[in-house]
Formats: structure tokens, sequence, C-alpha cells
């Protein structure tokens, strides 16, 4: 059951005016290429200010975990702070290394930059906010998003540095690892949604998400992810490649200006892509909170707009994030391997037989309360 | 059979200590900031008594200190940040007497090491707590301590045991209870200084 | 026309970072050239509308091969040298053998160019269908060469545990 309520806040609306307004004064080839650039021009904008967003709210809940009150002097409660910071890193000098490989040096820091631009836009921010919808979504994001390692490694050797090096070494070996358990978690979704493709995965949490419907297996794919994509985004109690007690900062040690601002970005939103990929998997999505039979709910619920949902259930995400990186304390590199190979993978792969079982045998809570 | 309960008994410790982990920041987060907003409380702010910041002498109602100008601070200096000029004047009765000129004191130079006031045999001087000292120039920050013809304070029996009490508050050092006898603190306090004069010279 | 001009573009740049990969000295930027070729492979595959194949052959090749191939360069003896440049025999060696591959990959892509074009026709693959052309014993389903693949890597598995294991 799909639900027709208006939606007066729904950014379909004015997308639709735009295509149907373009549409009705040129020719089909235009109005393709000036929504494409359109489309691009705002996900590039998105990307920069969703990251000075999360720069800030990084800083300010850091703060609070600490007992202090973060930056609180640039602007109302220090809200331009981190626009402050984006325009000294833009002013700053662009290091040249001696002896170092200047082709290298330049091009990495946009590996890791195209990666996670490639991957920020298959997320579906809204209804009729989604620009690359393929059918192989799951696949998509999990193969764009291990480019970025490359531009890890690079960097590392081209800074003509030990401590880059080892730190890339280090980021290398861990993102290996836990990439493989990102994907087995993804993959027990697939498994229990049937479908590798975000749009209609989304659809078909309508009543029941993902993490609820596959109870037990869901949940444990559901914190699998998450830990793994905390340990693929380099943060948390998994920072080691910038152990910046060993390691001063690790591979982006060389780095400065804007250079430095492309691995500072990345990282940002790498933190926000993991987040809103387990929303999307896992938490319906961009979908309000429906249950089935309380229309007046559904509908109360469904007239806020989809992409504050979106964003509402990624920022949840986001603090818990946060939140594990002010608990914990670093892994040693033989622990973090440990955790991989020795815990995460096993329980991965006993999980994903167990999401089988649970399908096939329709043990799904779908299944049992018959929900759509 | 005992590495695998091992394993398990492992795996569900280290998530509930995980767990406990994070309850602990979930309180953290809720605690009260302990951040001094700075300009902005000024009124309340509590500085420390024993913070170090401007060397003072302080003055009586009738413009009086108590340094007699012995020099004894300047000499303790490690920095040279005292000069101490002294004139000798003659009293009504005949008698030769130095008094003090001007104390001089310079901010920029001066480690607040406390030297000069444990040393003090007379207890003229003792640091303050003011410790907004910001100037412009440099030639600011040289002070002259002691006030515009000021003089000293006559020795009076009645005075003097209200003399010792600064000296406690001022000497943190001095683990002895001061009491009554001026000559004991003395003594112990040239003592303590003592091994570390020859330090201050090395550098 | 939109098509044609991306095509141009991937193939210029496949053409110019393969020579480039050849003919560089060092051997980490060699490999760099070699990951924009598997790049551009892969927008060749989007072009054509594999998605799939777009997916693995940035998964596999680019995230995969590619990572293992800088960190081995990465902990050979000196990855920053450059190479000497070998002996005139051996270039002609070299330059023989490469044209002689030239030749027979011309050859077959010559006689097959009929059943390319065919085949491209019927692109749109998804996910469902691979799944049960890998996994189905039917005619045109390759159940059996999937799982012999899988047992030749897990033998691969089992080998680097047998060197890499404390005797």
């Amino acid at each position: 059951m799909i639900l027709n309520y208006s939606q007066p806040l729904e950014i379909t609306n004015l997308t639709g005016w735009l295509d149907s307004a373009l549409r009705s004064s040129m020719s089909e080839f235009w109005v393709l290429l000036i929504e494409f650039v359109l489309v691009g021009a705002l996900l590039l904008t998105a990307y920069a200010v969703i990251a000075l967003i999360l720069i800030y709210a990084e800083r300010k809940i850091t703060a609070f975990f600490q007992a202090r009150y973060g930056p609180n002097r640039v602007g109302k409660w220090g809200l331009l702070q981190s626009v402050a910071d984006m325009i000294k890193i833009l002013l700053k000098e662009i290091v040249k290394i001696n002896r170092s490989d200047r082709f290298l040096f330049f091009a990495a820091p946009f590996f890791m930059i195209a990666a996670s631009m490639m991957t920020f836009g298959a997320i579906p921010f809204g209804k009729g906010l989604h620009a690359v919808d393929f059918n192989i979504g799951v696949l998509y994001v999990t193969a764009v998003s291990s480019l970025g390692i490359i531009g890890v490694l690079l960097a590392g050797w081209s800074s003509n540095n030990k401590y880059s090096m080892i730190g890339a070494m280090r980021s290398g070996a861990q993102f290996v690892s836990y990439e493989l358990s990102a994907g087995f978690a993804l993959m027990t979704i697939v498994v229990l949604a049937g479908t590798m493709q975000f749009s209609t995965m989304i659809e078909g949490q309508r009543f029941c998400w993902n993490i609820f419907n596959g109870h037990i297996s869901s949940v444990i794919a559901f914190v699998i992810y998450l830990i793994s994509g905390h340990a693929e985004t380099n943060r948390g109690p998994f920072d080691l490649p910038e152990a910046e007690s060993e390691l001063t900062a690790g591979y982006h040690t060389e780095y400065s200006g804007l250079q430095f601002g492309f691995y500072y970005l990345a990282e940002y939103l790498n933190m926000f892509i993991i987040a809103s990929i387990a929303t999307t998997v896992f938490l319906g999505g961009f979908l309000p909170i429906q249950v089935q039979g309380w229309d007046a709910f559904n509908g109360i619920m469904s007239f806020i707009p989809t992409y504050v949902w979106f964003f509402g259930k990624t920022a949840v995400l986001i603090f818990l994030s946060l939140w594990v990186r002010w608990s914990f304390p670093r892994l040693r590199i033989d622990q973090l391997l440990n955790l991989e190979w020795k815990y995460l993978l096993p329980i991965n792969l006993i999980n994903i037989v167990l999401m089988v079982i649970l399908v096939l045998t329709g043990l799904t809570l779908k299944d049992i309360f018959g929900i759509m | 059979m005992d590495s695998v309960s091992k394993y398990f008994s492992g795996l569900f410790t280290g998530i509930f200590s995980l767990l406990k982990g994070m309850s602990v920041t979930w309180k953290e987060l809720w605690t009260p900031k302990v951040t001094q907003q700075y300009p902005e409380n000024r009124d309340t702010l509590v500085i420390s008594d024993r913070f170090r910041a401007e060397l003072t002498m302080p003055h009586d109602e009738n413009n009086e200190h108590a340094c007699t100008a012995c020099g004894i601070c300047q000499m303790n200096c490690p920095n040279g940040t005292i000069v101490v000029t002294s004139q000798i004047i003659e009293t009504e009765d005949g008698k030769k007497k130095k008094i003090l000129d001007t104390h001089q004191w310079d901010l920029g130079m001066c480690t607040f090491c406390n030297l000069c006031v444990i040393t003090c045999p007379s207890d003229a001087i003792k640091f303050e707590n003011t410790f907004e000292n910001a100037v412009f120039t440099r030639s600011k920050l040289v002070q002259k301590l002691n006030n515009e013809g000021s003089s000293l304070r006559e020795k009076k029996k009645e005075v003097k045991p209200v003399e010792p009490k600064p000296v406690v508050e001022a000497k943190p050092v001095v683990e002895a209870p001061v009491t009554e006898a001026k000559p004991v603190v003395e003594k112990k306090v040239t003592e303590e200084v003592k091994p570390e004069e020859p330090k201050a010279e090395k550098e | 026309m939109a098509h044609q001009i991306i095509f141009f573009v991937l193939a210029l740049i496949i053409t110019v970072f393969s020579v480039m990969a050849v003919t560089s000295k060092q051997i980490i930027r060699s490999a760099t050239y070699l990951l924009f070729v598997l790049l551009a492979t892969a927008g060749l595959y989007l072009l054509l509308g594999y998605n799939y194949l777009f997916a693995v052959q940035i998964a596999v090749y680019a995230g995969g091969v590619m990572v293992l191939f800088i960190f081995a360069i990465l902990l050979t003896n000196k990855p920053g040298e450059s190479l000497k440049t070998e002996l005139p025999v051996r270039r002609i060696a070299a330059a023989v053998t490469a044209i002689a591959g030239l030749a027979f990959c011309a050859h077959v892509i010559y006689y097959n160019i009929k059943k390319v074009t065919v085949l491209v026709e019927q692109a749109d693959l998804t996910p469902q269908q691979l799944g049960h052309t890998m996994m189905g014993t039917d005619k045109y389903q390759y159940l059996m060469p999937f799982e012999t693949i899988s047992i030749l890597l897990l033998a691969c598995i089992v080998g680097a545990i047998m060197i890499a294991r404390k005797r």
C-alpha cells in the first residue's frame, strides 16, 4: 500500500516543476545536460556543507563529552567556527616536499575525495533526492568506497616519510580487513530484503525496518556494520593509522592547506556515508515511522518531509559514532586484526547462514505478523 | 573445550565492559561544564590565593611599608628582576639610616619563583593574584613598587605580632607552624633557600 | 552523441595510460597508471549498461588487486628507484611477443565482433538473473565452474596458511 497523503514540504514538488519547465522550453539533450550539471553541483555543495556541519557537530559533541563548551567564539555558539576554519585552510600554502613523488603526492587526495564523492551520490537523501540508483546499489557502494584506500596508500608512499608510510600500511591493512565484514553485514540484509537496489530496499521497509524484520540476525549485522564502518573510516577507537602519539598524523602528515582539507573532508564525509548507508539499509532510510493500520498516525508522520527523517536518523547514528569514539581507548594493531579475523568475521559468516534460515523458514517479523 | 568457553566468555565480558564504558561517558555528557568563560565571568572568577601574578609591596593606611632597603631580594633574584635603590639619610637623633628610594621590579623578566618573598627579612613584599598584566609596551612592565612619598614603618612592639601573619600565608614552603619566635623563622628560611641559590647562578 | 564522446574519452584514457604503464620507469607509477586503465575499463562497462560488471571491476581490480599490488610494491626493497633499460635482445623479444599478442587479440576481436554486438543488445542484467545463472545447473548456467573456482581459491588460502604458519 502506497500512502498518498499530501506532502507539501517534499522536495519532489520543486524538482518536478523544474523538470517540466525545462522540458517545455528545450530539447531532450539540453534538458538532460542542464539537469546533470545541476545535480552534480548540488551534490558537491551538499558535500561541502555537510562536512562543515559535521565538523562543527563533532567538535561540539566532543567538547560536551569532555565537560567543555567547545567552539563558542565565532558567531552565535561558535556556529561559524568551521566556516572560519575552511577559509583558513583554503588560504594556506600548499607545501612542496623535497624528493617526494610529486605526481602521486598531488594525485592521492583526489582518489580519496573521488571515492567518497561517488559513494555520496548513491545515498538516498529523501524522496526524489537520489542521484545514483543502480540495481546493484549495495555492491556499487562497497566497490566504490574501496577506492579511497588507494589514495591513502599512495599518500603514505609519496610523502617520502616513514611515519606516513607506516600510517598508510596500517590503514591499508585495516581497511582491507574491515571492508570484508562491512560487506558481509550488508549482504546479510540483502538476503533479508531480496534486493540490492536502495530504492526498493527502502520501499520494503515501510512498515517494518530491516533491523526489526530480521530481529537477532539483523541486530548483529547492524552492530557489526557499525563497528567495521568505524574501522573503515579510521575513526573512533580504530584511529591507529593516524595515531598522533606514534605517527604524528599518519598518512597525511606531509599534507597542508587544501590537500589536507581534502583528507579532512573525506574523513568526515566517510563517517556520514557510513551512517547514512546504515540508515538506508537497516533503519528504513528516508521513510517516516509508520505503523500498519494506524492511518492517522501515519498521516501525521509522513507530513514531516522525508529528508528530515533521513538526516534525523543519520544524526542519531553519527552521535553514536562520536559516543563510541570518546568512550574507548585506541586499539593496538594486533588487537584490531584479532577483532576482525577472530570475532567479527566468524560471527558474520554464522549470521549470514542464520539469516538465510530465518528467511527460508519464514521466521522474520513480516512473515510472523503478516506486515506488508 | 576450554579455549571455546574462553572465547565466548571473553566475547561477552568484552561486550559488557564496552557497554559499561559507554554508560560512564553518557553520564559524563550531562555533567556540568567546567570551562571558565573568562572575559565574561570576570566578576565571579576565582583565582587561587597562591597564584603568583604580580609582586606588590603592601602599604598601610599611613602610606608606610616595611621595606628596609636591605637588598636581599635583589641579591636573591635569579634573573636580576629587582633593582632596589636606597639613600642614606640622617635621622633627628643624628643616626645614619638607609631608607628605600625606589623598589623596581620588571614583570617581563620575572619567573615568579617567589625567592624574593621567601627571603625578605621584614616581609615587605608579596605576590598578589591579580593576573591581568598585559600591556602594550614593554617599558610599562617595569614597575615601581613603593608608593610616592611612602616611608618605613617604625618598629613598634604591638605591631610585631600582627606582621608574622602574612608570613604564614606567603610561605607555604615552611612546614613548621610559625608562632612567635621570629628569628627562628628567618633561620629556617635562609637554610632552605641556600641550596637553591647556586643553581640559579649557574643558569 | 554523448555515448560517442564518452567512449572516445575512455578509449583515449585507456590507450594513453596503458602505454604509460609499460614505459614508466618507476614501478609504483606503473601500478598507478594501470589503475587508471582499470578504472576506465570499468567506465566502459558502465557505458554498456553492465552495472554489475562495473561494480565487480572496481571492487576486485581497483579495490582488491591494485591494493595488493601497491602493498607488495611498498614492501619490496627500493620501490622508488628508476629501472635500468634492458638489453637490446630482450627489448626485441618483448616487442615481438607484444606484437604477437596484439595480432592474436585483433584476430579474435575481428572474427567475433558480430557476436559481441548481439550480446550487447540484451544488456540490462538484474542481480536475480545473474544469481540464477551463477547457481543453476541448466543449459547456460554455471554452477560447476563457479564451484570449481571457489575450490581453487580455497586451495590457495590453505596453501597460504601452510606457508605462513609457524613450525
